[in-house]
C-alpha cells in the first residue's frame, strides 16, 4: 500500500473566464476503512488564493500550519497582499526543503492574480492555477490540475468536460460533475465533496451531495 | 483394377471417402469434440467426470501457482483476481435472507458497480460470490449441473448439505492451486432453510448467520445487534439491506448497490436492487419493512447537537457568543 | 489486539478501553488502565507499541500540566488535540517515532460542548462523534453509524457502548473480558463500573 493512498482523497482545480474553481472530496480513510466524511483538504490562504492538499492526512495538517505561518510572516514583512504566483513558489520551496524526507502531499494552488493594469478603483484579475509534485516541482497549467488517488480518473473526465472561458456558474457545474464522476470510480476518494469558485468580488463555496460508499 | 491397386488409388469413391474421414478426424483433434465448444456451454469436458484443466508444466504446479496467484499477503504477484466484497446470509423463522453488494475493484479502481454476486444455482439454491469472480461463477454453475443430475438420477432434489459438500470436496481437490472463493450456499430442502459457508481452503460450516468479504465485519456489526430468530419477513429484509448498506458505507471496496433475495419453502425470490447512495440519503423507498428515511448517520442525526445548553449565568456578565 | 472506543453524547464523552497487557502469547496483566486523565476535563486513551504508549501519555500529561501552571487555565480540548497531533507528527520524522494511536475526549467548559478526537501514530487528527481504534473499529463503526445518538443521555450512551463491547466480544477472535470505562462531562472526569 502506497503512503500516498493511505488516507485517500483527491483535489481538482480549473480555470474559467475571470474565475477559478478548486474542489475536493471529503473522505478520510485508513486504507479501506473510512474514518471521517468531513475532512477538509482545501484551505483559504488569502481572499484570492486557495490551496488543496491531497495526500497523507498528517502532512496535510502540518503543511497547512506551515503555510499559514509563512504567509503571515511574508505579509508582515512585505506589508502587502501575497500574489498566487509568489505563493506557488513559496509552496515549492517549502516542499523542496524536505527533498530527502518529503511531505507526502501534492498541493494544488488556485487563485486570482492582480494584473499590472489593475487599480483600486477598477481591479483586474487573471486566473491562476498550478500544481506541484511532492518535492515541489511546479506545474503551471492553463486549463486544469488534478491530484490525489483519483487523479487518473479526474484527468479522463476533465479532458472531456472542460472548455475555455466558462462563466462562474458553468465552471462550478463543470468542476462538480468532473469531481463527482471521477471519484465514483475511485475506491479511496468520495464521501461528499466541496467546491470553491473564486471570482473577483466573491468566493462561492458549496458542499456537494456525493455518493456515500 | 485389382483390389490392391484400388486401395491406393486417389480417384475412386472409396478412397475419397477415406480421405474425407481422415480430414474430419484431424479437425476433431484440433477443435475437440463439439460438446466442448458448443452445446454444453463450456462444460462439455465434464463428460468424463470432474473437468480437467491445463496445469502449468512445471515440477511442482501447486507451489508455482501459489507464488504467482493473487494473494492478500502478496500484492506484487502476477495473476490478479478481483477482490473486495460484502455478502451476507442469515436464517430466520421465515426462511433465508441473502444480500450482497455489487462493487468490483482492481486496486483502487472501481471496475464495475453492477456485478451480480448472487449466483442462482437453481430455483431452490443460491450461491454468493466473494473472492475470485470467475472461480465462483464457474464452480457454482458447475454445481448447478451436478444438482440437476442428482435430481434426475434420484428423483428428488439435492439437500443443501449435499450440494455444499459437493462444492467443498471439489474446491478442496484444487487446494493450493490459487482458487479463491468464499461462498455461502443457501437454500430450502426437506430439513427447512439451510446455509452453508464454503471456502477454497476447504472449510465448510453450517450456521444461522454468515457474512463474507472485506466488508463483512461492518455487516456483522449491524447484523448481530438486529438479529433474532423470530424476525418477521419485512424486518429480516430490512436488516439485510441495512447491513449491506453499513458495509458499503464504511468499506472502500464494497458498495454501489445491494441485491436482496429471500429464500422460502417454494424457492427463492429476488426482491430487488437498492442503490447504496439512495439508501444513505432517502432509504429503500416504498418497500415492506422500510424505515421511510435515509440510513445515513448524517441524515439520521441532522440538526442534533451534543453541546449542553449554556449554563444560565448568575452574574450580569456580557454574553459571549462562540462560533463553532 | 487492543480495542478502544470513544462516544460523544449530550454533554459528555465516554471513553472505553480493554485492560489487557500482553507480551508474545502471554497475558501479563488484565487490569491495565489505558485511559489517562490529562486535565480536569480531558481524557486520552492510548494504544499501540507497548512502552511508547505510557511514555508518550506521560510526556503529553506533563506538558499539558505545565501549560496549566504557566497560564493558570487548562488547554481546551481542541487546542490540546492540535498540540498532541503536532507532537506525534514531529515524532514521526524523528529517529525513533512513537507508535501510539490515541482517542482524545474532553469537555470544553467555555462552549459547554463535548469533543472527541481520533489521532493515529502518523499524526492524523480528525474530530468525530464516535471513534474506535484497533480491530474494534471494523466491527463497531457500522454499529455506531446505526445506533449512535449525539443527544443521548449518559445511560443511553452506555447502552450503545455495551452494544459495541458485546459485538467485539462476540466476533473478535481474542476474548476481551475486562474493560475500563471513563466519562468526562461538565463535572470533570470519573470512572464508571459497568456490568458488560
Amino acid at each position: 500500500m502506497s503512503i500516498m493512498e493511505l488516507n485517500g482523497g483527491s483535489v481538482i482545480a480549473m480555470v474559467g473566464k475571470d474565475c477559478v474553481a478548486i474542489a475536493s472530496d471529503l473522505r478520510l480513510g485508513n486504507q479501506a476503512l473510512s474514518i471521517s466524511s468531513n475532512f477538509q483538504k482545501i484551505f483559504p490562504v488569502t481572499d484570492r488564493i486557495y490551496i488543496g492538499l491531497p495526500g497523507l492526512a498528517s502532512d496535510v495538517a502540518t503543511l497547512r500550519e506551515r503555510f499559514r505561518l509563512r504567509v503571515n510572516m511574508y505579509t508582515i514583512k512585505e506589508e502587502r497582499e501575497l500574489e498566487p504566483e509568489t505563493f506557488a513558489h513559496l509552496v515549492s520551496s517549502t516542499l523542496y526543503e524536505k527533498r530527502f524526507s518529503p511531505y507526502f502531499v501534492e498541493p494544488v494552488v488556485a487563485g486570482l492574480s492582480k494584473l499590472p493594469t489593475s487599480t483600486p478603483e477598477s481591479p483586474k484579475f487573471k486566473p491562476f492555477i498550478c500544481g506541484t509534485d511532492l518535492i515541489g516541482c511546479l506545474n503551471f497549467a492553463k486549463d486544469f490540475i488534478v491530484c490525489g488517488t483519483a487523479s487518473e480518473k479526474l484527468f479522463g473526465v476533465a479532458e472531456g468536460l472542460w472548455e475555455p472561458d466558462l462563466e462562474p456558474e458553468d465552471l462550478f457545474e463543470t468542476i462538480s460533475q468532473t469531481l463527482l464522476n471521477a471519484v465514483d470510480r475511485d475506491a479511496f476518494s468520495g464521501w461528499g465533496a466541496v467546491v470553491h469558485v473564486l471570482t473577483p468580488d466573491k468566493v462561492i463555496t458549496r458542499t456537494l451531495r456525493g455518493r456515500m460508499d | 483394377m485389382n483390389s490392391l491397386v484400388s486401395k491406393f488409388s486417389s480417384s475412386t469413391a472409396t478412397s475419397q471417402l477415406k480421405q474425407a474421414k481422415k480430414h474430419l478426424q484431424q479437425e476433431e483433434e484440433e477443435y475437440g469434440e463439439p460438446a466442448m465448444w458448443g452445446s454444453a456451454g463450456g462444460f462439455g469436458n465434464m463428460a468424463a467426470g470432474i473437468p480437467s484443466f491445463q496445469i502449468p508444466a512445471v515440477a511442482d504446479p501447486t507451489s508455482f501457482l501459489r507464488l504467482h496467484t493473487d494473494d492478500a499477503a502478496d500484492p506484487s504477484c502476477r495473476i490478479k483476481i478481483q477482490h473486495g466484497t460484502t455478502t451476507l446470509a442469515f436464517r430466520f423463522q421465515g426462511g433465508v435472507i441473502v444480500a450482497v453488494d455489487s462493487r468490483a475493484t482492481a486496486g483502487s479502481y472501481i471496475a464495475s458497480g453492477t456485478v451480480k454476486k448472487v449466483i442462482e444455482i437453481n430455483p431452490y439454491l443460491l450461491g454468493t460470490m466473494a473472492g475470485g469472480a470467475a472461480d465462483c461463477q464457474y464452480w457454482e454453475t458447475y454445481l448447478g449441473i451436478q444438482c440437476r443430475l442428482h435430481e434426475l438420477r434420484n428423483k428428488e432434489r439435492i439437500s443443501v448439505a449435499a450440494a455444499s459438500k459437493y462444492l467443498s470436496n471439489l474446491v478442496y481437490s484444487y487446494k493450493g492451486m490459487g482458487l479463491s472463493m468464499g461462498t455461502m450456499i443457501c437454500g430450502w430442502d426437506k430439513t427447512g432453510p439451510r446455509i452453508f459457508y464454503v471456502d477454497s481452503d476447504g472449510t465448510r460450516l453450517k450456521g444461522d448467520l454468515f457474512s463474507v468479504g472485506s466488508g463483512s465485519t461492518f455487516a456483522y456489526g449491524v447484523l448481530d445487534s438486529g438479529y433474532r430468530w423470530d424476525l418477521t419477513d419485512e424486518e429480516a429484509q430490512e436488516l439485510g439491506r441495512r447491513s449491506i448498506y453499513a458495509a458499503g458505507h464504511r468499506d472502500a471496496y464494497s458498495g454501489n448497490s445491494c441485491n436482496l433475495y429471500h429464500v422460502k419453502e417454494h424457492g427463492w425470490t429476488y426482491l430487488g436492487n437498492y442503490d447504496i447512495s439512495k439508501l444513505h440519503y432517502d432509504g429503500p423507498g416504498d418497500v415492506p419493512g422500510s424505515a421511510g428515511h435515509g440510513y445515513g448517520y448524517s441524515e439520521r442525526t441532522a440538526g442534533l447537537s451534543s453541546a449542553n445548553d449554556p449554563a444560565p449565568s448568575t452574574e450580569n456578565a456580557p454574553a459571549v457568543s462562540v462560533q463553532a | 489486539m487492543e480495542v478502544q472506543f470513544g462516544i460523544v453524547g449530550k454533554g459528555y464523552v465516554i471513553m472505553a478501553s480493554d485492560t489487557n497487557a500482553g507480551r508474545s502469547i502471554v497475558k501479563m496483566k488484565t487490569d491495565e488502565d489505558k485511559i489517562k486523565a490529562l486535565s480536569p476535563h480531558l481524557l486520552m486513551a492510548a494504544s499501540g507499541e507497548p512502552g511508547d504508549t505510557v511514555q508518550f501519555s506521560e510526556f503529553i500529561e506533563r506538558n499539558l500540566r505545565l501549560h496549566h501552571i504557566r497560564y493558570t487555565h487548562p488547554m481546551r480540548p481542541q487546542s490540546a488535540a492540535s498540540w498532541i497531533r503536532r507532537a506525534l507528527a514531529d515524532s514521526l520524522r524523528s529517529r525513533k517515532p512513537y507508535s501510539v494511536n490515541l482517542l482524545v475526549g474532553g469537555y470544553d467548559a467555555s462552549t459547554d460542548s463535548p469533543h472527541l478526537y481520533w489521532l493515529d501514530y502518523l499524526g492524523t487528527l480528525v474530530e468525530v462523534p464516535f471513534a474506535a481504534h484497533g480491530y474494534g473499529a471494523y466491527f463497531c463503526l457500522s454499529l455506531l453509524d446505526r445506533y449512535h445518538n449525539p443527544e443521548a443521555n449518559l445511560e443511553e450512551g452506555l447502552e450503545t457502548l455495551k452494544r459495541c463491547v458485546r459485538e467485539v466480544q462476540k466476533r473478535l477472535i481474542v476474548g476481551l473480558p475486562d474493560w475500563k470505562i471513563k466519562v468526562v462531562d461538565k463535572d470533570g472526569v470519573r470512572e464508571i463500573n459497568l456490568d458488560l
